[in-house]
């Protein structure tokens, strides 16, 4: 594929998917462009460093199901909307957020809070695929999500490491907004891991040997060239360069292995499925994948919303606040930007079960570290949180941001065929007051 | 015994209130039920008057969530982790005390008005003097954390009706009896039947034990949550109530719910033990009356909201409920 310039073809190997590339991998057919297999990445000082200084990166906590602005990042503290929460001042004069996150509070000068996302799209399915693409469904185009894009764009031509890899567990609204990487190709697609915290089926077969392995990879390439000849099209690009990765990507097994990193960074990140997937991500990251999507379903509380968020609200706090201070403490804070994210957020009426339900017309997102002024709130929402007092801000708006802080433009063109299609609607500017 | 039917138990009155009212009081001797909620007020309300207007008589920094007499106060408590004493009289506060450090989640008052019991989220049930509000005991016996690592939640208290038992109940359904004089536990009780963690689709929890109270003569002690629940965005399992002979350790009824969903809120037995009740609720709310004896269901209604707490009167023919944007003061006739 030219550089930001893709076709689509429209083919069935064009949606290649992860089951088939790591059902295909198992089978033992593999492409070696390169010996991969000695991948150390963590360990290597200069890699590592040159890294650090070059590559910038994604981590989106995923807040599957919904959490509320009002019970963490947009509290309404005395307002019949208010719920029972306190707010609580954090280390920026001015700003507050819920009494339930005191160490986010304490780390605000890293974080942007954008209170006044109107998206518009209460509904699970098309909410949750509207903020992970950045607008809405189109008939004509299957549009990337962003982090097919942010693989696309961050992604190293010769990478070692998968350039996108999700973290879902819990089977609830793991369907709604499954990675896409639409017209971009599947090689952009996910990585991802829904049972396990390692890929599965990521290693080689026993009954074959590395010198076999190697001479049907060879075999595969030799068959593959000669069928690429006089042949042109995006898929069969894909289809090749997913197989050259292979060697690459069996050999980052050990980067989804947090038994590898000491106890007490464990212990930092806590005992829960979501610290360790974080401390997974931030492996990742720390060893070049430029989009990590961690997935914490669910959190739809329709009914008991206060005990819902008793319970999730402090396990974020922890899990996101150690994230932070570990990568400022790797160096890797100012290049890799933090992200959490909902398909919406919750009601600010209060239901008879005590519950929250779908709400999209006032909620919150945060930015953290790369490209952020960090220690500062974006937009309001009025007394009791219904509507967008100020700065309102749409999907795209917020895309073009996120584009932008990584220095990528958001007004960037891929092509359909020959169509152009820019990384966000024309006329989509990114927020100056949330960019450093 | 008193029989109760469907078509026996009646609203005869109710009060609009602009949100949740989440406990509710009656002051001995007299009309008047004093009230806190979601606004944070704690309210009075003489239904002896003609046109019975709330009066406020002070607030809390967040919900309010228990009230008990004690002698000559009512004391309340709240998610802002204080107790207040107000003058039962007057309606002034008399004192404000820090006295959890997480939400508390419910107030008791033993029958003689000397000791005052609040339950709260940092699992300790604590005992104070109603008179110099000063800490009798600290009762621990409920783990902080559920076994998945996440906050644990202490829900219900009840004092026994000789005044010599305290009960506690939490979120994983963990029940402990304790001793009043000396604030041991003397035993122990699960019913873990009221607790759901969802490992698989959404992955945290709902559920707990709301609601707990003794039977007139101290021999039983019910406790009220929800079933298992299959989808935990909502309250949409079986309303369900335990009974247990707690110096047996033994669980003498079950009553799984098999027609009304939602949480169980509250528990009260008749003075005379003809029958217990069960209110409480999910989007909408519903009242249970059972009959212990025959080990059945006597009615099983909807209610106009979702109740929260209610305190029946003397001689069991009226009691009156605190729910969802509503007072309800209901009839029972035989």
């Amino acid at each position: 594929m030219a550089d930001s310039h893709t076709r689509f073809c429209g083919s069935p190997e064009h949606a290649m998917d992860r089951r088939r590339f790591l059902g295909t991998m198992a089978a033992g057919a593999a492409a070696v462009a390169a010996d991969m297999t000695v991948l150390n990445v963590l360990q290597e000082p200069v890699l590592a460093a040159e890294l650090k200084k070059q590559q910038k990166r994604v981590i989106l906590l995923w807040l599957a199901g919904g959490a509320s602005q009002l019970e963490t990042f947009d509290p309404k503290p005395g307002a019949p909307t208010g719920g029972p929460f306190r707010a609580i001042a954090t280390s920026v004069p001015g700003i507050q957020i819920s009494e339930l996150m005191p160490k986010m509070a304490q780390r605000m000068d890293r974080t942007c809070i954008i209170r006044s996302l109107n998206t518009k799209n209460g509904d699970h399915g098309g909410g949750a695929r509207l903020m992970m693409r950045g607008r809405m469904d189109d008939p004509s185009v299957r549009y990337p999500d962003l982090g097919a894009v942010l693989a696309r764009e961050l992604g190293r031509v010769h990478s070692q490491v998968p350039d996108y890899v999700s973290f879902y567990t819990s089977t609830e609204g793991r369907d709604f907004a499954p990675g896409a990487a639409g017209f971009l190709g599947s090689r952009y697609g996910p990585m991802e891991l829904t049972t396990s915290m390692i890929p599965e089926n990521i290693h080689r077969a026993a009954e074959i040997s590395d010198l076999d392995h190697r001479q049907r990879a060879d075999l595969r390439e030799l068959l593959s060239k000669r069928f690429e000849r006089g042949r042109s099209g995006s898929a069969l690009g894909g289809h090749n360069e997913a197989y050259q990765r292979v060697r690459g990507l069996m050999a980052s097994e050990k980067l989804f292995d947090i038994s590898e990193e000491p106890q007490k960074v464990r212990d930092l990140y806590g005992p829960t499925q979501f610290g360790e997937q974080v401390l997974a991500a931030r492996r990742l990251v720390e060893a070049g994948v430029p989009f990590v999507r961690v997935g914490r379903a669910w959190w739809d509380s329709h009914g008991q919303n206060f005990e819902t968020h008793q319970e999730l609200v402090p396990e974020l706090d922890h899990v996101m606040s150690t994230l932070l201070d570990d990568l400022a403490q790797r160096g890797l804070l100012d290049s890799t930007l933090v992200i959490t994210l909902a398909e919406f957020g919750r009601t600010p009426a209060i239901n008879p079960s005590l519950g929250r339900d779908h709400f999209a017309s006032a909620w919150s997102t945060t930015l953290s570290g790369c490209g952020i002024a960090g220690g500062s709130v974006y937009g309001k929402s009025d007394k009791t949180g219904n509507t967008v007092a100020d700065g309102e801000v749409g999907a795209a708006e917020l895309f073009a941001t996120i584009y932008q802080a990584l220095g990528i433009d958001p007004q960037k063109n891929y092509y359909v065929g020959s169509r152009p299609v820019p990384l966000t609607d024309p006329g989509t500017e990114a927020i100056d007051e949330v960019l450093a | 015994m008193a029989a109760v039917k469907s078509e026996s138990v009646k609203v005869v009155k109710e009060f609009s209130r602009p949100g949740p009212v989440f406990t509710i009081e009656a002051v001995p001797d007299s009309r008047r039920v004093i009230f806190g909620g979601a606004d944070f007020q704690v309210c009075e309300l003489d239904l002896a008057q003609e046109k019975p207007e709330p009066r406020t008589w002070g607030a809390h920094e967040s919900y309010v969530t228990g009230l008990a007499i004690a002698g000559r106060y009512a004391v309340s408590g709240a998610y802002d982790g204080h107790l207040m004493w107000w003058d039962l009289e007057t309606g002034k506060t008399v004192r404000t005390i820090p006295a959890h450090k997480k939400w508390i989640r419910n107030v008791a008052a033993t029958r003689d008005g000397k000791t005052v019991v609040s339950v709260a989220d940092d699992m300790v049930c604590r005992l104070w003097d109603a008179e110099s509000a000063s800490l009798l005991h600290e009762l621990r016996g409920h783990e902080e954390q559920t076994p998945n690592h996440y906050p644990s939640m202490l829900f219900a208290c009840a004092v026994s009706p000789d005044d010599q038992h305290i009960a506690t109940a939490d979120k994983v359904g963990h029940i402990v009896v304790w001793e009043r004089a000396t604030g041991q536990s003397v035993a122990t009780l699960e019913a873990p039947g009221m607790y759901t963690w969802d490992p698989v689709q959404r992955r945290h929890s709902i559920g707990g034990i709301r609601a707990l109270t003794f039977s007139p003569d101290g021999n039983l002690l019910a406790a009220g949550g929800v079933g298992k629940i299959g989808n935990i965005d909502h309250l949409d399992g079986n309303a369900r109530v335990e009974v247990f002979d707690w110096r047996k350790k033994e669980r003498t009824h079950e009553f799984p719910g098999d027609k009304i969903k939602g949480l169980v809120e509250h528990l009260a037995f008749h003075p005379g033990g003809d029958w217990m009740l069960a209110a409480g609720g999910a989007n909408d709310g519903f009242l249970m009356f059972f009959d212990l004896n025959a080990k059945s269901v006597l009615v099983q209604d909807k209610a106009p909201v979702h109740i929260h707490d209610l305190v029946v009167n003397s001689a069991g023919d009226s009691f009156i409920a605190a729910g969802h944007g509503k007072i309800l003061l209901y009839e029972i006739k035989s």
